[in-house]
């Protein structure tokens, strides 16, 4: 329609300017304009814009059969929670095996402390050589307790990753939901809840880094170095 | 001046499991006297209520972040200079660089051992 309108302007232009007398060589020039109008411009754009209307169109409507054979319901009601969950009591139990862990060290520290003060009280006096080889291998001892408390590090950092994985499941589980509401699935709208909560959980940091990602003790110790 | 190992020191995490590694660490360091708080809210109260004299803190907690405690005492007349030790599992440049901007006293990496906790805690309240 606009073309159309176009063509007739230029038209009437041409005839007002040369009150009906009209060259052949602006009529030529006027019908390449219409000529590139059709083939030109008009084919190789509009035309290729329609044709990638029509493959988005129909790359929706096989996006939507898809998701309904994919029945994302099931994952958004059952396999993400199911996971999320299953990931929640991995970090509990480890968190409890640790405690247990720290218990019994913590007892073996005051059993070392009991052979400890029953040697030093021991009457008659222990020979000092008797005391010091004890001593000694109580200390060994200690320094294995201590062993045992350093590498309990790993409930905090695995926590810390798994609640990672948690958020992002989550995460995957409301993006799910949208893409059910937009393409009209399932009526059912996102748990508002579960978005305030996504967003509280996002204010926090993104938890322990991979290794290689993170700089190691000694790199930070460089940049306190020059910064304090 | 030598260490007084009585000193109060407050250590600050939300998981129970790396508070009571701390706490043992410091033990077996011969500081017994520690208090501990879930995350940066608690934890002021706790500078309020008891006389600190170390702080010893996650970075990552709900609530209040290690960050934010730490900015916090910072614009405290009275907790400006508290010494603040910053034990975390955030290992980037950046987060690092942004403790020392609030005014950390130093910074431990997760995971970390004992020989550490005493090379730091040296650093920042001398030799023990």
């Amino acid at each position: 329609m606009e073309l159309k309108s176009d063509i007739q302007k230029t038209i009437e232009n041409l005839e007002s300017k040369t009150e009906g007398s009209v060259p052949i060589e602006e009529v030529k020039e006027l019908i390449r304009g219409v000529k590139d109008i059709f083939e030109g411009r008009f084919e190789s754009e509009d035309v290729h814009l329609y044709g990638e209307l029509g493959e988005l169109a129909r790359f929706i409507n096989e996006a939507r059969k898809d998701l309904r054979e994919f029945q994302p319901h099931l994952l958004t009601d059952q396999e993400i929670p199911d996971a999320s969950d299953q990931l929640d009591a991995i970090v509990n139990q480890t968190e409890k095996a640790t405690g247990s862990i720290m218990d019994s060290c913590e007892q073996l520290e005051g059993l070392n402390q009991r052979v400890i003060d029953r040697l030093i009280s021991h009457n008659p006096p222990l020979d000092e050589d008797v005391l010091a080889g004890v001593d000694d291998a109580l200390t060994e001892s200690q320094n294995h307790i201590t062993n045992i408390f350093e590498s309990c590090n790993f409930q905090d950092l695995t926590g810390q990753r798994i609640m990672k994985i948690v958020k992002t499941l989550r995460e995957v589980e409301r993006q799910v939901l949208r893409m059910v509401v937009v393409f009209g699935l399932q009526n059912k709208s996102v748990d508002d809840d579960m978005r305030k909560k996504l967003e509280d959980e996002a204010e926090l940091l993104e938890g322990p880094q991979l290794p290689g990602n993170s700089l190691e003790q000694d790199d930070i110790d460089d940049i306190l170095n020059k910064l304090l | 001046m030598a260490v007084d190992k009585r000193m109060r020191i407050l250590v600050v995490d939300d998981f129970q499991t790396m508070r009571r590694i701390i706490i043992n660490l410091l033990r077996q360091l011969g500081f017994t006297n520690v208090v501990e708080a879930q995350d940066g809210q608690l934890a002021l109260e706790k500078v309020k209520d008891d006389k600190i004299d170390l702080v010893i803190s996650d970075w990552n907690m709900p609530n209040m972040t290690g960050l934010e405690f730490l900015k916090v005492l910072r614009s405290s007349e009275e907790y400006k200079d508290l010494p603040f030790i910053m034990v975390t599992a955030e290992g980037k440049k950046e987060n690092v660089i942004a403790a020392v901007q609030a005014g950390v006293n130093n910074y431990i990496v997760k995971p970390f051992n004992a020989a550490t906790l005493k090379e730091k805690l040296s650093k920042v309240i001398g030799d023990f």
